[in-house]
């Protein structure tokens, strides 16, 4: 039935449209089944459907549309039933019975199917009520969802060929490059030209024969905006190709279309064929003179083919390669014919500006950049998928908003836009607009829209090595800067990732990318050293790194880091070590392995917020290594057993240092100073040792004898301690000075700050640090029946679980101003008092305490609501007006928001201290002005962890050491290695199959109450050794670790 | 005839001159590595490059390839220029530092030293043999086979070629075959300079022993005179008397 008629045609088109419109109220099931779908079995899901259908004798009353892509991939398949317009998600084959039976027959909606959403927890029924598709603009795949692909009368009820009727019939070529050039449409496939002028240009052109070319490569990795617009909707892009070819005077067109995409060729294939049998393409096109031919090519898996000049070599059987410009293909392109290129979504575009009008088309977007762009927002985004945006939408709408955000809690750290050709932006400028203009003067490119997300655990420097890998192995290699740069740079690179970078590469670096980036013949090589030039532009820190100091902060370059766990430990402990010897059964070696380097691992089993296994390479996909449970279990065991660190230490030096403090800072530098041979001395103030491991930490997490077991040890080597002495009190501090050769301050952060909310003096109104240091040092304190705390770090959680232990307290509250997750307090900390029946007050700040008769009756607070983005990378609180309560707590609130340090014993020496009352040091040696007086720990750094008031006294024993020996004060860096490697263990199918993380057993919530015995129990040592099974020995990947273990492999051999 | 700005000069040229062309008209030396008066402009050695335009329209476009235009803007030797030239020459070097060719370009553009480890590369992949056997010999017996790193020229599927006649202009042509460097550190990155201005082989001969192409013994020998104080060995660099 070949129209020859444009009125005929379009009378044909106004039924088909009718009839829709007729059928809008009938029943019908659409299933997305693009390339995403099938990748999650939507083709079983449609299987499944069909045959439910005949079952129900329901196969000719209910429509099932099959469609492409629908966008948001995160949830595919996705089942949307009609009229109603409820949007099922994450469908499986097992779900289409039900929902034939309820959502069909019984037009019940079916709750578990519906899209949750994540900030509130409500279900949503509608596509247009989810978050993850209010701000986008889809004038392109909407489409998508109403169309099947392989049915032109699909496509003509949606008002498809409208356009090319209204072209036809009304319009001149002219007419149609002026539409263009009005709306502002710009190259959509990465360079932005603007569209219509290059029509021009190609109509201008001197020739009768002109070519048109639909560039359907898209090799950007992670780009797959073109496949779901050619697999969804086919026809949209053919007629923009219509339209363009009318325009600019050609009568054949080409679909350059990568191999990798088989159903996006087959949708086009059947498109075309169904145009050819409507009289659309060919000769005479619907009775008038124009005449159109296209022809589907395949490239051959060649990125640089979707480079024009290249595109049209390969087009004409030749090697892919781009070639100088001028002359451009609009002057000289296919066989040396005037060629028009533009890119799937460009041409897509096209029937929607005739429809609608350039005007309805430029008043989307910016100034500069008019209409909307499809991105494919992937990476570690909690909403993947193809999101079309109006451009200048910011970048952190589309991360937070239309994204969702980082899942697992991560911290959000750069987003690349544009593919390899692309650049990083940090998070300081997600507020950039998304247009041509503005994405280059950050020195990224909008590119073809593809949006790669990175968290905190992506390496900038590796993410410039793969897309360089990746580029080295696309380029063409005619050109010599391309090629020999490319190479160089990757060198380079590869030398920082493997920890051999030297000062001078940054520079290198920069010098040769900028002019791979001047001199490269093609687009490939002129944009391949943006993602390079933007990491170090922007994370120029991150490169130092590695160069300067062999770290790798998100855990990722292997030769660099061994395993995540021990690069990531600030004290270096030997994790893959004493793991695989657990595993072994060799306690007593795990035991010696820790102790080598840790002097307080029964503490540290305990309290240690553990970094380690925030990195570990199995919670990537599934739960960490229970780290700091597995080494609880080797110092429960060695406590038990009775071993000693081997450790002999005599005093073999002359020189006497002394230590102030001894918390957890100064014990480890004592100890290494003491090993080295030091005579060393510890000056403490409280009457007990630990500083606030014993004064702070409550005895159900760290019990008393845990602690002085450790200290035992170390005082075994020959420390000594005085407590009871106050430094600036009981001793001046000059006096130290004259007396000892050397100073450690390691007096640790305790002042409390004041909240500054009126009637904080009242009586009953306690500070964190002091009620637990009165608790901890068996003092009696009294509290009311309902206690409030206010604040979500560590200090705040223990004051609530100690309160809720005192007797007589019967109800304790955490007012917190923000959410839990962005509580600072320890994850465990956090449910154990949540399990121990604590309220958590979330969102809520304090204003005012409320008194009568000079005792708290209860405080005042006001709602927040979470807003903008502060420094700290959280959500800033926002109180709501009007949403003021009260907390009714009686007599006692326990305030806890931060601590300072106390230096006034210092007065009179020149120390240099900051505005938040810290020793100000050298960060990488911890010396302070005064020469021979270091000083580390939360003095220094305000409050933190134990760990890292650990690693500045162990780093500061080694300063004070070549301080001491008249050499020079320097650290040396070097790569993270194990001193041995352990053969792996090898587990069967049916471990692997049931590996996972045990859960720490603890004292149930009743056997808690009122008492302060350890809540954590412990592992036994069969968990103990599974667990440690489970290690994938991240340290056997390193180039040494596989030879250290394929030696050890030999060695065996050759002695059975 | 076009008017194009050439170095801040107002000049004419011809049309269908590329930059190349016109530069060497008005006698302004642009360094070439893959281009040949007799052989078509490949573009791929981006030694000529030159800055066209202006402000922030300025690219880098390789002369040889690029055709004049009325009113185009070129400069020859901006700073951006002569410095690219040295990173391109030092890349090379890094490649094929056993080309006497390159060794010239480095020791008449100042690039002393080598930032990158050595390939010892025998092809530096400029196309001058294939366009040779292409268009000169008309054989068509050897081309560009892989892409990126594994690039490399040879005849189709490495088989022996039929067509080949064994003439050798292949050879003949190639920058990096022809003349193997005999100056005095082969092996090093920089072999110390082929240019140089007096000749102290006069002192030996009655002529000058490289005509037109100065040899590198001159500022070697200078540089070895300087260096020896109580050398035994004082032998010239010729290893003469």
């Amino acid at each position: 039935m070949k129209f020859l008629d444009i009125d005929e045609f379009k009378s044909l088109c106004s039924k088909i449209r009718k009839s829709k419109e007729d059928k809008s109220n009938d029943l019908c099931i659409i299933v997305s089944s693009g390339t995403c779908g099938q990748a999650k079995r939507s083709l079983a899901v449609i299987d499944a459907l069909q045959e439910s259908l005949k079952k129900h004798n329901l196969d000719k009353k209910v429509d099932l549309r099959i469609t492409g892509c629908h966008g948001f991939c995160q949830v595919e398949p996705i089942v949307i039933i009609n009229p109603e317009n409820i949007f099922y998600q994450n469908v499986k084959p097992e779900d289409t019975g039900e929902i034939v039976s309820e959502a069909i027959i019984n037009k019940k909606v079916i709750d578990r199917l519906l899209y949750v959403d994540p900030k509130t927890g409500k279900k949503i029924k509608y596509e247009k009520d989810i978050p993850f598709y209010q701000k986008q603009v889809r004038t392109l795949l909407a489409n998508n969802v109403l169309i099947d692909p392989t049915k032109i009368g699909d496509y003509i009820g949606i008002k498809g060929y409208a356009a090319l009727c209204e072209v036809l019939k009304t319009m001149k070529a002219e007419e149609v490059i002026y539409e263009v050039k009005k709306s502002g449409l710009r190259g959509r496939g990465g360079a932005g030209f603007p569209t219509g002028l290059k029509w021009e240009f190609c109509r201008k052109a001197k020739g009768d024969v002109k070519y048109i070319v639909c560039n359907a490569d898209e090799g950007d990795p992670g780009a797959y905006m073109n496949r779901s617009l050619l697999e969804g909707n086919p026809h949209s892009v053919l007629e923009g190709m219509l339209i363009g070819a009318y325009a600019i005077g050609s009568s054949e067109g080409f679909i350059y279309v990568r191999h990798e995409y088989p159903l996006a060729v087959k949708n086009v294939k059947i498109a075309i064929t169904q145009m050819e049998e409507y009289g659309l393409l060919g000769k005479g096109i619907l009775g008038t003179e124009f005449d159109f031919d296209i022809e589907v090519i395949m490239g051959a898996g060649a990125f640089v083919c979707g480079e024009e000049t290249a595109l049209i070599a390969s087009i004409e059987g030749k090697k892919g390669e781009p070639r100088q410009r001028p002359p451009f293909p609009a002057q000289k392109g296919i066989w040396k014919k005037p060629t028009n290129i533009n890119n799937v979504e460009t041409w897509a575009n096209i029937p929607l500006i005739i429809n609608k009008g350039a005007e309805w088309f430029s008043e989307i977007g910016t100034e500069g950049s008019k209409g909307t762009k499809i991105f494919s927002l992937v990476g570690k985004i909690n909403n993947t998928g193809l999101v079309e945006v109006p451009m200048g939408i910011t970048l952190r709408e589309m991360v937070y908003d239309i994204g969702g955000g980082i899942p697992n809690g991560k911290k959000f750290k750069a987003v690349q836009t544009g593919g390899p050709s692309g650049g990083c932006v940090p998070e300081e400028l997600l507020d950039t607009s998304v247009d041509y203009e503005s994405l280059k003067a950050l020195g990224s490119i909008m590119g073809s829209g593809g949006m790669v997300v990175m968290d905190e655990d992506t390496c900038m420097v590796d993410t410039a090595k793969y897309f360089l890998e990746f580029l080295q192995e696309e380029s063409c290699g005619k050109c010599l800067t391309c090629r020999e740069g490319i190479e160089r740079l990757l060198e380079i690179l590869t030398g920082i990732t493997e920890g051999t970078g030297k000062e001078e590469d940054i520079e290198l670096l920069k010098e040769l990318g900028e002019l791979v980036k001047d001199t490269s013949m093609c687009g490939l090589g002129q944009t391949a050293p943006n993602p390079l030039l933007s990491t170090i532009r922007y994370f120029k820190d991150e490169y130092e790194q590695h160069i300067k100091y062999k770290n790798c902060p998100a855990a990722v370059c292997k030769e660099i880091i061994s395993s995540p766990c021990q690069h990531t430990c600030p004290i270096d402990t030997e994790v893959p070590v004493y793991i695989s010897l657990i595993a072994r059964g060799r306690f007593k070696e795990a035991f010696d392995i820790i102790w080598k380097d840790n002097p307080l691992p029964s503490v540290c089993a305990r309290v240690c917020h553990h970094p380690c296994e925030f990195k570990c390479q199995l919670g990537k996909f599934g739960d960490p290594i229970s780290i700091r449970g597995l080494k609880r279990f080797v110092t429960d065991y060695a406590l038990k057993e009775g071993f000693k660190p081997s450790c002999k230490t005599e005093k073999t030096k002359k020189e006497k240092v002394a230590v102030i403090g001894s918390g957890p800072a100064g014990l480890t530098a004592s100890y290494y100073l003491a090993r080295k041979g030091y005579s060393v001395t510890v000056f403490e103030s409280l009457s007990v040792l630990g500083g606030a491991l014993a004064a702070y930490i409550p005895g159900y997490r760290l019990p008393r004898d845990i602690l002085n077991a450790d200290i035992k040890n170390i005082r075994n080597t020959g420390v000594e301690i005085k407590t009871n002495v106050t430094v600036g009190k009981d001793i001046l501090f000059d006096e130290l000075r004259d007396k000892y050769d050397a100073i450690f301050i390691a007096t640790g952060a305790h002042k409390s700050l004041k909240l500054g909310i009126p009637n904080e003096n009242t009586a009953g109104v306690l500070h964190a640090m002091d009620f637990l240091k009165d608790i901890n040092l068996g003092k009696e304190v009294k509290i009311g029946k309902r206690v409030g705390v206010i604040g979500g770090g560590n200090a705040a959680v223990d004051a609530a679980r100690v309160a809720a232990r005192i007797k007589g307290c019967e109800k304790v509250f955490i007012i917190y101003r923000r959410t839990i997750n962005e509580m600072p307090a320890i994850k465990e900390e956090v449910d154990a008092a949540i399990e121990e029946k604590i309220e958590m007050q979330l969102l809520t700040a304090p204003t005012k305490i409320l008194t009568k008769d000079g005792k708290i009756t209860g405080i005042e607070c006001v709602k927040m609501r979470l807003g903008e983005m502060d420094e700290s990378g959280r959500k800033r609180p926002i109180p709501i007006k009007g949403s003021e309560f009260v907390v009714e707590v009686d007599s006692l609130i326990v305030v806890a928001i931060g601590e300072q340090p106390d230096v006034s014993f210092l007065d009179g020496n020149k120390f240099e201290i900051s505005k938040h009352n810290t020793i100000v040091v050298n960060h990488e040696t911890f010396v302070t002005n005064v020469p021979g007086v270091f000083a580390g720990g939360d003095v220094v750094k305000g409050p933190n962890t134990v760990i890292e008031a650990m690693s500045s006294g162990k780093i500061a024993a080694e300063m004070i050491d070549k301080y001491l020996q008249g050499k020079p004060v320097v650290r040396e860096y070097k790569v993270t290695r194990p001193s041995m490697y352990i053969e792996p263990v090898e587990l069967t199918e049916e471990e692997v199959m049931e590996a996972e993380r045990p859960a720490m057993p603890c004292l149930s919530v009743s056997e808690r109450v009122n008492n302060f015995n350890e809540v954590e129990l412990g592992f036994t040592e069969q968990a103990a050794i599974r667990e440690a099974r489970r290690c994938v020995r991240c340290d056997l990947e390193t180039g040494d670790g596989k030879k250290q273990f394929k030696e050890e492999v030999e060695n065996v051999k050759n002695k059975t | 005839m076009l008017k194009i700005k050439l170095n801040r000069l107002e000049v004419q040229v011809e049309e269908g001159w590329t930059i190349l062309e016109a530069a060497e008209f008005y006698g302004i030396e642009i360094p070439t590595l893959c281009h040949h008066d007799g052989l078509s402009d490949y573009g791929a050695c981006r030694l000529c490059i030159v800055e066209i335009g202006e402000g922030k329209d300025a690219k880098f476009v390789s002369s040889c390839t690029y055709p004049v235009e009325e009113g185009l803007v070129v400069r020859t030797h901006s700073k951006k220029v002569i410095n690219y030239r040295k990173l391109i020459i030092e890349l090379m070097l890094a490649r094929c530092h056993t080309s006497k060719t390159i060794q010239d370009l480095a020791s008449k553009y100042n690039v002393t030293s080598v930032r990158f480890k050595l390939k010892s590369d025998d092809c530096i992949l400029c196309g001058l043999c294939t366009r040779m056997c292409e268009e000169q010999m008309d054989a068509r017996a050897i081309g560009f086979v892989n892409r990126g790193k594994e690039r490399k020229i040879t005849t189709p599927f490495d088989i022996k070629s039929d067509v080949c006649r064994t003439c050798g202009a292949c050879m003949y042509i190639c920058p990096t075959c022809q003349l193997r460097c005999q100056g005095p550190e082969p092996s090093g990155a920089v072999c110390g300079g082929c240019l140089n201005i007096e000749y102290p082989c006069l002192d030996v001969y009655d002529d000058v022993h490289c005509y037109l192409d100065p040899c590198a013994a001159c500022l070697l020998e200078e540089s070895r005179k300087k260096k020896s104080t109580s050398n035994t060995e004082e032998k010239n660099v010729f290893n003469k008397d």
